[in-house]
């Protein structure tokens, strides 16, 4: 951890025995006193200051006056105090302190203190992550990943919601490596599993343990061990899976299939879903005790049509280290026109595509041949639903526009329900009929 | 309760915490920090007690 300057105001001899101790490898500075303590904050350049409140028998709190001066010098000020009024606790964060904590648990408080500030300064450094490792120009976007970012350096689980394609796991990346946690980030689409493999995937197996198990192998739980355990598309997961998922959360231990001694691995949780979790829960199709555990923090990544910008800023990036492009004005105006039901992963496929190509001016034509038509946002009508209807009769054609539409807006808002409801102006009972039907054509599809 | 109880009481906790801090430390001490911390740990004793004392008498 790099070296910290602090400011520690303490009179009690044994309580600065203490916190020096606690902070051996940083730059500690003490004070016993008031007057101590402001001519040091006018001297010195400090990180951060852990301020004793009540400075010997009879004082009046005269620590808040440190926590004001140290505040007003951008000093990270964590008071550490025996004093437990809400008035006191009130008056502290007011006057500036970040943190307040009860005297008494130095050992895990003080290392865990230094951890978050140390990655919360990271975190607000790096500017550039919207640069690099998560691409966006766009103002909401940005600030909902720089909030979730803040909780990056913590053990609370991070939900991240959002269309399918639109950088859940480039968030979920950036957040583990702005964790200061030092084991692996361990990413697992849970949709890709069947309910069998999704269980020996997590957990993991001894040699022999079902047919094919030839080897003994390491879940992800335990590959995430101090580390990141990304699930992706959690909504998919089975019931069954999401009884055996949330013990293992609950206890951090579990059972490798054919194993009868547990493992134990201390993973942070980070899951992303496309679906809206309420409505999962609704359904019957997700836990409220699972949702409960995955859902500390949430974050709702926007798809990129509502974020236009981006569409110009990822295609650069996607090209940066390659052959460059550059689009005609009707190509851009085309581009910004599109839906992009895909998303990011779209834009890359499509970038990958124009950049292999012969040329690197992209006119409309181009874009046109390798974006659908019927996605175009202008409102054009697909191509096809004339011959849907020929075939299936108007009703059924009628009835395959408003549904694409529905299914398009929930995508587009996360799948939010009263979102579209109040987007399409339609009725719960339309959303609703739209969404069986939906159901029952992927039940079908399925078998 | 009134204030000198109050303050007292705030007095008696801040101390008991540093005493239970600096156990928990003591372990992982070198022998030199061991022997300044138990004259430390011993003096806030001797106050926890002062304080419970004059506790007594405000009560």
């Amino acid at each position: 951890m790099e070296k910290l300057n602090i400011l520690v105001l303490e009179d009690d001899k044994l309580a600065q025995k203490v916190m020096t101790t606690q902070l051996a490898g940083h730059e500690a500075d003490v004070a016993g006193d008031l007057k101590t303590a402001l001519k040091k904050l006018e001297a010195g350049r400090y990180d951060i200051g852990f301020f004793d409140l009540m400075l010997g028998p009879g004082d009046d709190y005269s620590g808040l006056k440190a926590i004001a001066a140290a505040a007003a010098r951008g000093i990270y000020c964590v008071v550490v105090s025996s004093s437990d009024s809400d008035e006191i606790i009130d008056r502290a964060y007011e006057l500036g302190a970040a943190d307040f904590y009860a005297k008494g648990n130095e050992e895990s408080n003080v290392a865990e203190i230094l951890r978050k500030y140390v990655q919360r300064r990271r975190a607000e450094r790096a500017g550039d992550i919207f640069e690099s490792a998560f691409i966006t120009g766009d103002p909401e976007t940005r600030a909902a990943a720089a909030e979730a970012l803040k909780y990056a350096p913590t053990a609370l689980p991070l939900l991240i919601l959002g269309p399918s394609g639109t950088g859940k796991t480039s968030l979920a990346r950036v957040l583990h490596e702005h964790s200061g946690r030092d084991g692996a980030f361990v990413s697992i689409n849970c949709s890709a599993y069947t309910d069998d493999l999704l269980e020996a995937e997590l957990f993991g197996y001894r040699k022999g343990a079902f047919t094919g198990a030839a080897d003994a192998r390491k879940g992800r739980l335990l590959e995430a061990h101090r580390g990141t355990l990304f699930l992706d598309e959690i909504g998919t997961m089975s019931l069954n899976m999401q009884m055996k998922l949330l013990k293992a959360i609950e206890e951090r231990t579990f059972y490798p299939l054919g194993s009868e001694r547990p493992e134990h691995s201390d993973f942070r949780i980070i899951s992303a879903t496309l679906e809206d979790p309420q409505d999962l829960i609704a359904r019957g199709r997700m836990r409220f005790d699972l949702f409960q555990r995955i859902h500390g923090y949430t974050i709702t990544l926007k798809p990129l049509a509502q974020r236009k910008g981006d569409v110009f800023l990822l295609a650069k990036h996607f090209t940066k280290d390659g052959k460059r492009l550059s689009f005609t004005t009707e190509a851009r105006r085309r581009m910004e026109e599109y839906a992009w039901p895909g998303n990011v992963r779209e834009l890359k496929k499509f970038v990958d595509l124009l950049s292999s190509g012969p040329g690197g001016r992209i006119g409309e034509a181009e874009v046109k041949r390798h974006l659908k038509e019927g996605e175009v946002m202008t409102g054009r009508a697909g191509g096809g639903i004339y011959e849907y209807a020929l075939a299936h009769g108007l009703e059924a054609a009628l009835e395959k526009v408003s549904g694409d539409i529905i299914e398009r807006n929930l995508r587009e808002n996360g799948g939010v329900r009263t979102k579209t409801l109040a987007d399409l102006k339609i009725s719960t009972r339309l959303l609703y009929a739209t969404l069986k039907k939906r159901d029952e054509a992927a039940a079908g599809e399925k078998e | 309760m009134n204030t000198d109880v109050s303050k007292l009481l705030h007095d008696l906790k801040s101390k008991c915490a540093s005493l239970k801090s600096a156990a928990e430390l003591y372990k992982d001490c070198s022998p030199a920090e061991r022997k300044e911390m138990l004259a430390l740990m011993t003096a806030a004793a001797g106050e926890i007690n002062r304080t419970v004392e004059a506790l007594n008498k405000a009560a």
